[in-house]
């Protein structure tokens, strides 16, 4: 029988808070981080709002706790913020005492500072400090630059499965403690927002220019935003045997693709279906146990029919509370599915439904509506959350409260 | 986790003549050039024209390499999609970076970005072979394609049948320049023909495909049984060591990532000295990148498979192993990311 997998520490960094409290904090007030960037080079700047972290590099060094270095790019200073803290609340003050693996998600890696020197590196009259940011070019350098700043020696991995990347890093990290393979794994992602993901997502016309409106009829794109989050796994008998403190269970999840079209979901949702419907049956909840869906409602015009879909062919007319956390963040490619999974387990632990903002008309093709007041004192034992991406990858996960 | 699965089929791209040609009668392909290039084959019979007119490169080679060893494997659905890249679509990332400062953010055409987004290759497999399971894309260096076989082993222990895992890399002339800015290649040319007569700083650049359906049962057709991987991160000598001794003591054939780069040859000294069966190099065929390992695993499998070793593709090695059962292949990437898998002879 394989193991159960319980959370045990969680940490993160968004445009609406520094921490796992600050976000919730936020969340509580149903205060958006939507704004303009103080940080990207792009004609957009006060055009196309962001979910930008308001803190700059230098803050981003202090904050992770280490010295001001070349090589050091935003994503990895995010991953290292949320990282320090996931491993501080799970109270790890050695990575040596247990084999922990580390599995990390990222779309674009460092891109967000060598974009800035992408000109000087392929030009030979050029040289100087700007050659450290050579290793910036691919997903792993972040990874290994948090894996060696606080001690991960084992198993290391990156993912990048485009807006499903971190969903499928927590899979993956899971699959591997039910596999024996670690008792813990620490797992999630990190996405700083860049020049070339901000033009690539506003070539393909599917940016607002407003703050983002998920599930509504006049929604005409996402926003785009930055972060990161990691939670700490562990198998029940490690985790019961180290006395830890087990914030929720991670009973369900499923990784399926669409095969439908590159960039596209299908309209019926086919993917959506199938990949939240395998995650539910992996969990061993019923329909009528799930209590808050926390969509990808992105806000792009196909996501919100496809995902909506999806869901009305899964829970018929009894669909349960959902809504997109989106308009507090943006869309955080990489590292939404593991910010939205710390999300799921606030919504256990606080009895809390966070609103969608931004809502104010229902979709045409939906019956359906996402809710859009905060909710409170609600008892929430199981929450799906959904991370959808390029390619067709959909994932779902299930997190359920912890009962003993 | 239970390491064993059998490869049922196999396709690589790649500087050689692996893609048409059969390993015991293809010559080897010699290069003055310290940048291998694949040799890429006729990818009509593969895929539609109107497609293959908007792929770029690496989505080619990843995509026929895919489809060619489907084709070959038995399989009527790919059945989990797994893979790994250390760069992805270079030639893509390089456009959009370019087209972005010189439209000025206007008006760009968003294909390229679509393009270099890592899992587009899983994508486009998943699209036209239909397939709706498990899809996963790994994108870390000297790890990417290891990692994309641990994950394909777990698929197989948690009940599917079989898994299409595979890897795709290219290195572009500018991605050369950049890499040399860091010495990572030979400073004068050295090509593949006099790679190890020397040990000197750098090494040959390379790239290429492969593919393999692996299953959790054997069949008649199965070319060769994965029994042992492990993946280690910076480890010290004694723990590399260790590994080595553990997975390669019993082995007949060593098949070495040495890629005579001065600058960590310690550690294929080490297992030099660590196992005592022969060994035979493989960067001199296919190059130094981010998922060579897969190519090393293509070359077990194909060499288990035909039973002996084609001299011609190993002049450095006086004397060739005319019997072996059981490879070990040991690779690192530039220091950091060391693996180790274990190939055995399916016994028919």
């Amino acid at each position: 029988m394989a193991e159960r997998v319980f959370i045990t520490g969680m940490g993160m960094v968004t445009a609406i808070g520094d921490n796992v409290a600050g976000n919730l904090q936020r969340l509580r007030q149903q205060k958006s981080g939507l704004g303009f960037t103080d940080y990207i080079d792009t004609i957009y700047k006060q055009i196309l709002p962001v979910g930008e972290v308001k803190l700059d590099n230098t803050t981003l060094f202090r904050m992770a706790g280490i010295p001001v270095r070349a090589g050091f790019s935003r994503t990895t200073l995010l991953g290292l913020v949320a990282m320090r803290e996931a491993l501080q609340q799970a109270g790890i003050s050695n990575l040596q005492e247990e084999p922990t693996g580390f599995i990390n998600a990222s779309t674009v890696g460092g891109m967000c500072d060598t974009e800035k020197v992408y000109f000087d590196l392929i030009n030979p009259d050029k040289s100087g400090a700007f050659i450290e940011s050579i290793h910036t070019l691919d997903c792993a350098d972040c990874t290994q630059r948090i894996a060696d700043t606080v001690g991960f020696t084992e198993h290391i991995a990156t993912i990048s499965t485009a807006c499903s990347s971190s969903a499928n890093a927590l899979m993956f990290g899971a699959r591997m403690i039910k596999a024996g393979m670690y008792q813990r794994m620490v797992c999630g992602g990190t996405e700083a927002l860049t020049r070339f993901t901000l033009n690539g997502f506003n070539s393909l016309k599917n940016v607002d220019k407003q703050f983002c409106r998920p599930f509504d009829q006049q929604r005409t794109g996402l926003n785009l935003g930055e972060g990161a989050a990691y939670l700490v796994l562990e198998s029940e008998s490690f985790a019961k045997a180290n006395n830890s403190t087990i914030l929720a269970e991670f009973t369900g999840y499923c990784n399926a693709n669409e095969a439908f079209h590159p960039t596209s979901p299908s309209p019926e949702g086919d993917g959506a279906y199938a990949a939240m419907k395998n995650a539910l049956a992996m969990s061993g909840r019923t329909l009528e146990e799930v209590q808050y869906i926390n969509v990808h409602g992105t806000a792009t015009l196909n996501n919100d029919i496809s995902e909506g879909r999806a869901l009305e062919r899964m829970f018929g007319t009894a669909v349960p509370p959902f809504s997109s956390t989106k308009p507090f963040t943006g869309h955080t490619l990489a590292a939404a599915g593991a910010i939205e999974a710390i999300y799921a387990v606030l919504a256990i632990r606080n009895g809390i439904i966070f609103p969608n903002l931004n809502f104010s008309e229902r979709m045409e093709e939906l019956q359906i509506s996402p809710v859009t007041e905060l909710q409170e004192e609600v008892i929430i034992n199981n929450v799906i959350s959904n991370s959808f991406g390029f390619g067709g990858n959909n994932a779902s996960l299930v997190i359920s409260k912890y009962e003993g | 986790m239970k390491v064993k699965c059998y490869i049922q089929g196999m396709a690589a791209i790649s500087p050689q003549q692996t893609f048409e040609g059969d390993i015991t009668t293809a010559p080897f392909v010699q290069s003055d050039s310290n940048r291998l290039v694949c040799i890429e084959p006729d990818y009509k019979p593969y895929i539609p024209a109107n497609s293959l007119r908007r792929m770029t490169r690496v989505l080619r080679m990843g995509l026929a390499t895919a489809l060619k060893c489907l084709s070959g494997s038995g399989v009527s659905t790919p059945g989990p999609i797994v893979t790994g890249t250390g760069k992805g679509s270079l030639q893509d990332t390089e456009k959009f970076i370019k087209e972005i400062e010189q439209y000025k953010e206007t008006a760009l055409n968003p294909t390229p970005f679509i393009q270099s987004t890592y899992n587009s290759v899983n994508g486009l497999i998943a699209l036209q072979q239909n397939g709706t399971d498990y899809n996963n894309t790994f994108v870390h260096r000297g790890f990417s394609f290891e990692n994309a076989l641990v994950d394909s082993l777990m698929l197989l222990q948690e009940g599917a049948t079989h898994t299409l895992t595979g890897s795709f890399e290219e290195m572009t002339p500018e991605h050369f320049y950049i890499k040399s800015r860091i010495g990572q290649w030979r400073e004068q040319p050295v090509g593949n023909t006099h790679l190890f007569d020397a040990s000197l700083p750098g090494t040959i650049s390379g790239e290429g495909s492969a593919f393999f359906v692996l299953a959790a049962a054997p069949t008649p057709e199965s070319k060769a049984a994965v029994t042992g991987i492990k993946l280690l991160y910076k480890p010290s000598l004694e723990r590399l060591s260790a590994v080595l001794q553990e997975l390669g003591a019993d082995a007949d054939l060593i098949i070495s990532g040495a890629n005579g780069d001065s600058n960590y040859s310690h550690y294929y000294e080490l297992a030099n000295q660590v196992l005592a069966a022969p060994t035979i190099p493989f960067k001199h065929l296919c190059g130094e990148y981010d998922t060579a390992g897969s190519f090393a695993l293509w070359l077990a499998a194909s060499l288990l498979h035909a039973g002996n070793i084609p001299a011609d593709w190993f002049p450095m090695v006086k004397e060739l192993p005319a019997d072996f059962k059981k490879v070990v292949i040991y690779n690192h990437f530039f220091g950091e990311q060391h693996t180790v898998m274990v190939v055995e002879r399916v016994s028919s």
